[in-house]
């Protein structure tokens, strides 16, 4: 099996006033290698008013991400978030393909390991026999070539493990971390 | 102008003949002087009755003799007249005097000139500009202060610890993927291994778990797959492939590493 895949899996979450996010590195079979998080941060009354509606996407990518990120020692191979921080209008600067993973309620592809592209960004792909495919969602950055690159990535971990539980495990995390923190 | 003048005297000319023109003078020559005379019978007066009409009888008297004439006094007959004449009065033509023109009556009349700029009524009156008055005495100058509306950097803390207080669910293997040479292997593997008749044992699945460092485990037959509970040692760990099996007797969970390939 190829363990050298490593997969980051970034969720930001709001609890009350506070933004906190946590980031987790797993291998091909879900196993954590690394987890990261932030201490929640608190806007003041001032800060809120002044950022307005830039703020939640200013503090996830700008404040939360980026310190994330910077903690990692070797790069990801792949960067996984939410569907909803992707369609949102991701525009971090991680230095690997970027992209969101969702369940669907498709009928199966022909085989494992097909590939049906619904958009420029947006594919569906067969993972297990039998099983609905995946959707995945590239950001932007990522060109045609790294998101074939990206999908042969994600069908060898697919193989081993279900790839949109971690992100679950991660925001668990994140709440408990709350719940402890009050 | 000159035209219309002369116009208007050839028409006031041609009113003044035709109102002229049907005018009948009749001249009237004054009566000779009657001389009364001298001598003469006294008026005789006969008596009537007052429904007869009056009459009068002239008797001739030759005060001046023959020579004299004189005329006989007629009795006037008392009759209903009336004067039909009225009534077309009103139809007759009006004869118009009008005054003959007169010169150096006329005078020259000269056209006033038209405003050249219209007036407006109706204009606000300017208020009445205010007094200014001059403070002398200067603002005070307000102090400054910076809010810097930066967030502040947070630091990342690292969790892998209580990260891995959550369990991790680990998917089962396809063991028709496998060579089959390499499941006869494991198989017989897990046969030495937990010591059980290969009939009586049900493979659950073939797993990579960390080869040490897994506190708990657990099977999760609806996903197909175990969930365990790993410690710190585990993240660095090899992974192995481990067999999980169920005896059919009694349903006992078995397990076993198998080496790998």
């Amino acid at each position: 099996m190829a363990d050298a895949i490593k997969l980051a899996y970034f969720m930001a979450v709001k609890e009350g006033a506070s933004y906190l996010g946590g980031l987790l590195v797993t291998d091909t079979s879900g196993i954590p290698l690394d987890f990261r998080y932030t201490e929640p941060i608190t806007p003041t009354h001032l800060q809120s008013i002044l950022y307005g509606k830039s703020l939640e996407p200013h503090l996830k990518e700008e404040v939360i991400q980026k310190t994330l990120l910077k903690e990692l020692k070797t790069p990801p191979d792949l960067f996984i978030l939410s569907a909803t921080e992707l369609a949102g209008g991701w525009s971090g600067d991680a230095k690997c393909p970027v992209l969101a993973l969702q369940k669907t309620q498709e009928s199966p592809l022909a085989k494992v390991g097909t590939t049906f592209r619904a958009g420029p960004r947006d594919l569906l792909l067969q993972l297990a026999e039998g099983a609905a495919p995946l959707r995945v969602m590239f950001a932007a950055s990522v060109d045609p070539a790294a998101q074939e690159q990206a999908t042969a990535k994600l069908l060898e971990a697919g193989y081993h493990m279900d790839l949109t539980e971690p992100l679950e495990r991660v925001t668990v995390a994140l709440q408990s971390l709350v719940v402890k923190g009050s | 102008m000159f035209g219309r003048v002369r116009g208007a005297m050839a028409d006031a000319a041609e009113t003044l003949r035709r109102a002229f023109a049907g005018l009948n003078v009749v001249q009237v020559l004054p009566e000779p002087f009657a001389l009364m005379p001298h001598q003469g019978s006294l008026l005789a007066v006969a008596p009537c009755s007052g429904l007869e009409p009056l009459a009068a009888i002239g008797r001739p008297a030759a005060l001046f003799g023959a020579s004299v004439p004189s005329r006989t006094l007629e009795v006037f007959q008392a009759r209903l007249m009336a004067e039909a004449g009225w009534a077309s009065w009103g139809a007759e033509a009006e004869v118009v005097c009008m005054a003959p023109l007169e010169t150096g009556r006329a005078a020259r009349v000269s056209v006033p000139p038209l405003p050249r700029q219209a007036r407006a009524l109706g204009r606000l009156e300017p208020t009445a500009r205010p007094a200014t008055r001059r403070i002398t005495e200067p603002l005070a100058q307000p102090g400054l202060r910076r809010l810097d509306p930066k967030l502040a950097g947070v630091s990342a803390v690292a969790g892998l610890e209580a990260f891995l207080s959550l369990p991790v669910p680990i998917r089962a293997e396809d063991t028709q993927r496998l060579p089959k040479g390499l499941w006869m292997r494991y198989s017989l593997q897990l046969v030495r291994g937990t010591g059980e008749n290969v009939r009586n044992l049900e493979v659950l699945g073939l797993f990579y778990i960390p080869r040490k460092g897994v506190a708990d485990l657990r099977h999760d037959p609806k996903q197909g797959r175990i969930l365990v509970r790993l410690e710190p040692s585990a993240v660095r760990a090899p992974r192995e492939p481990f067999v999980l099996a169920r005896r059919k007797d009694d349903g006992a969970l078995l397990s076993c590493f198998v080496e790998g390939s």
